[in-house]
């Protein structure tokens, strides 16, 4: 929307900007082209309209039906338009359903409903609310690949088609053996707190300088960790000697206080080291400050500075997947609301400058308002905007 | 403009329908997928995503089966076999082969020249050891995308002493887990938290998955070439840590762990039920005047400790406002509350529900009307719950065909359609140990 633009502008830490820009509004918007349209005006429809009838992909995320009753642009109206055109409708219960009518939702209900809060945690303690929004993200990544599947379809056959991910789903879908196990047994899976369910010991443990995470589950990895912790008899001294051993809870539990006793005298790198040198897994609980000073991400982009015309030096989460003949990378930050109208408009539907003022006159386009997450930072002095 | 178009929602469903999916193509079925990797949950879910949307997945094991085959809970198996692998083992041929042996690579070789695309799920550089990485397979095979998947990656300074691959370290390495938990360190549970599940497998199924499918859609453009793709669980997670590194970038601030509260927004937390607990949220304000609204509260909205969302994510204000709602929420269950939600006129959304223990979620219609699940008897492992892939497409619907099979299952089948080797080859090789 021109003006104020999305929602996510503003949702950020108590209000903190950054050169007019909220912390949370960067990690999802770089490398985008900003474009303001108000789509509950005709005019609005009619420029989405030509924008998809030459795109590849549209997504969307408003409540289930709202594109199609309301403003004319749903897949049906639009594969009219393009039928090579793959639409991807994002939304927290999908598209139909008992729970699809009226019912709307946000990452931590995914989280809750799904079964993923419930076996998360420590058995007895409140809910665990996972730190970020996990069902956004993950949704996410499955949305881009099923539209990338889509696509494949589409190049092999000039075919289009309706894409639809609910991240309630898309949660119940990443929660491993949950499922075959209610199925088996009529049964939950119990909550195990940092224990892994499986590969046992493992842990969260306090060092001299923060957290360290470690797991031992094969023997020879065991045997190792026996011997960091001085007590190398154990990896052949029952019930320690197996991993079902080791798994029963109260030997469980012994060996956390013999591995939290050991790494509290230790800081992370010290318990990181002996983990190399002795063949068991170890990690730092990192924090975004480890992160951000971290040498490993740095020299894999996975913390990544940009020299950015509008932001200058802005460093935050490089792209995941490292591709050697077409890396992902960040071009530019998110820019303001309609930072891009006149390159979109007229760049790809080519509209005269004239035609572009006479929607901007008449609210169809527009661009930000004179508020922090909408408009450009402070110091910036108009005319040619970098790109 | 009247049309006589049934309501979307009608239109949608039919479109979609779990019930036909079998009658339509599948998105990737031109591809052939190899999927070699040892007690690696990551690639073990990747090669089923592939194989759900269509790709023909060869699943390649060590002689006597991957240790993944062991995984799961203590209290039940199916076959024998580890829960875990079976959950994610779907969709795929399996066959077996031994990589440390030269035959064995040779057969690698010869496969990788018709395959699309390799999963890498070995010790990083372990393949290349043994002669069949992506370098020594590129000249033979320069359309193959090649995906290798590791903790920290296969390079920089952590990759060459890389240490076992777990999804609590990965956890760890990510931030996530710094950032979820209680927080305080006085008792036991107020300490950083693991996501329940091995989420860091999906995240990097999920991130490597649309990484390979980029690459095979630059690949068939004119001038395409195969190429290497680098996926590391702990980044993976790691991507979708928000702003927690421009937080530190910006202020030199650490995103610190919030336990049932957010940073950024607010109501959006748990509360207590009379049968459990729930999640309820309504963050703007006609968000936060519904919940006061449904209620019986209407003068919470006008609180000056609640008045805006700056004002209600002031952590004291925050904790105050979740008091009064938990005092209204445990007078009711869950569904008494979700019916007033849905009762309410607007103006506002409230977003409300239960924390469902996962036999909850099961009860729930929702989900078995959409086909998220299916119940599968199965003539190996006998009867199986599993959710059914996460996608829905109108064209080509991804689809479960076939659950986890024991290793070599598929041996004939595998090696005779790609290879040409008969049953007296594969009598040999069998005896010599490398399938």
């Amino acid at each position: 929307m021109p003006g104020a633009g999305d929602v996510t502008r503003i949702l950020g830490h108590a209000g903190c900007f950054w050169q007019n820009v909220s912390v949370a509004f960067f990690p999802q918007n770089h490398g985008k082209y900003h474009v303001g349209i108000d789509l509950h005006h005709p005019d609005g429809q009619a420029l989405i309209r030509k924008l998809a009838a030459r795109s590849d992909i549209l997504v969307e995320n408003f409540k289930p039906g709202t594109t199609d009753a309301k403003w004319g642009l749903g897949y049906r109206q639009l594969r009219e338009i393009n039928p090579r055109l793959i639409y991807v409708s994002n939304s927290g219960f999908g598209q139909w359903g008992p729970f699809a009518e009226g019912r709307a939702s946000y990452d931590g209900l995914a989280q809750a409903v799904s079964g993923l809060t419930a076996i998360s945690g420590f058995e007895g303690g409140p809910p665990t609310k996972v730190g970020n929004y996990l069902g956004d993200w993950f949704g996410a990544c499955l949305a881009a690949m099923g539209a990338l599947a889509a696509l494949r379809w589409r190049d092999r056959t000039g075919e289009g088609q309706f894409v639809e991910m609910a991240q309630c789903e898309g949660l119940v879908r990443a929660l491993d053996w949950t499922w075959l196990y209610a199925g088996l047994t009529g049964r939950d899976r119990p909550k195990t707190g940092n224990r892994d369910p499986v590969h046992v010991p493992s842990g969260v443990y306090a060092c001299r300088d923060g957290y360290v995470a470690v797991v031992a589950g094969a023997d020879g990895e065991f045997r190792g960790l026996a011997r960091a912790l001085g007590r190398p008899e154990l990896a052949d001294a029952e019930p320690f000697r197996t991993a079902a051993g080791r798994r029963e809870p109260a030997r469980a539990a012994e060996l956390d206080r013999l591995i939290e006793g050991w790494t509290a005298a230790r800081t992370r790198g010290e318990v990181e080291a002996a983990a190399r040198a002795h063949g068991f897994a170890a990690a730092p609980v990192m924090h975004g400050g480890d992160q951000y000073r971290d040498p490993h991400f740095r020299a894999r982009g996975s913390v990544w500075e940009t020299d950015d015309a509008l932001y200058g030096r802005v460093v935050d989460y490089g792209p995941a997947p490292k591709l050697s003949a077409t890396p992902a990378r960040h071009t530019r930050a998110g820019r303001p609301v309609g930072w891009h109208n006149r390159e979109v408009l007229q760049g790809l539907l080519g509209l005269a400058d004239a035609e572009i003022a006479d929607l901007a006159r008449r609210g169809v386009v527009g661009q930000w308002a004179d508020r922090p997450g909408a408009k450009p930072p402070d110091e910036w002095k108009g005319g040619a905007p970098p790109w | 403009m009247v049309t006589a178009r049934p309501p979307w929602r009608e239109w949608v469903r039919e479109a979609e329908d779990p019930a036909r999916v079998a009658e339509k193509p599948e998105a990737l079925d031109d591809l052939l997928v190899l999927d070699c990797s040892v007690g690696h949950y990551g690639a073990h879910v990747l090669g089923g995503f592939l194989g759900e949307l269509g790709a023909q997945v060869v699943r390649l094991e060590p002689p006597g089966g991957d240790p993944a085959r062991g995984w799961g809970p203590p209290d039940a198996t199916v076959g024998g076999e580890g829960l875990a692998f079976v959950a994610e083992g779907r969709n795929r041929r399996y066959a077996t082969l031994d990589l440390a042996h030269p035959e064995g690579q040779a057969l690698l070789r010869a496969l990788a020249a018709r395959a699309d695309v390799l999963i890498d799920g070995f010790p990083t550089g372990q393949l290349d050891a043994w002669g069949v990485g992506y370098r020594q397979l590129r000249p033979l095979a320069p359309r193959l995308v090649y995906v290798a998947l590791a903790t920290h990656g296969q390079f920089g300074p952590r990759a060459a002493q890389a240490g076992p691959e777990y999804d609590l370290i990965d956890q760890a390495l990510s931030g996530l887990l710094y950032i979820t938990g209680e927080p305080g360190d006085a008792a036991p549970e107020q300490r950083p938290t693991r996501v329940g599940s091995w989420i860091s497998a999906y995240a990097q199924a999920a991130w490597a998955g649309e990484a390979t499918l980029a690459a095979l859609h630059w690949r068939d453009r004119p001038g395409g070439t195969g190429q290497m793709i680098d996926v590391s669980g702990a980044e993976a997670l790691m991507r979708y840590l928000e702003y927690t590194l421009l937080l530190y970038h910006t202020r030199g601030e650490v995103r610190e762990r919030l336990g049932i509260y957010d940073l950024a927004v607010s109501v959006y937390t748990f509360v207590p039920v009379k049968d459990g607990w729930a999640f309820i949220a309504g963050y703007t304000d006609p968000n936060f005047g519904a919940i006061c609204r449904i209620m019986g509260r209407p003068e919470l909205a006008a609180d000056p400790r609640f008045r805006t969302t700056l004002d209600r994510t002031v952590p004291e204000n925050r904790a105050a406002l979740r008091e009064e709602i938990a005092a209204w929420s445990a007078q009711y269950t869950a569904s008494e509350i979700l019916a007033k939600v849905l009762a309410d006129p607007g103006p506002g959304v409230v977003v409300f529900g239960p924390v469902n223990r996962p036999t909850q979620t099961l009860a729930e219609e929702h989900w078995w009307a959409r086909g998220c699940f299916a119940r599968l008897e199965d003539p190996v492992y006998g009867p199986l719950l599993l959710a059914q892939p996460a996608w829905r497409m109108t064209r080509t619907p991804p689809r479960l065909k076939l659950p986890a099979r024991p290793a070599g299952y598929h041996n004939r089948d595998v090696y005779a359609r790609y290879l040409g080797l008969g049953p007296a080859r594969l009598a040999e090789l069998e005896a010599r140990g490398i399938i």
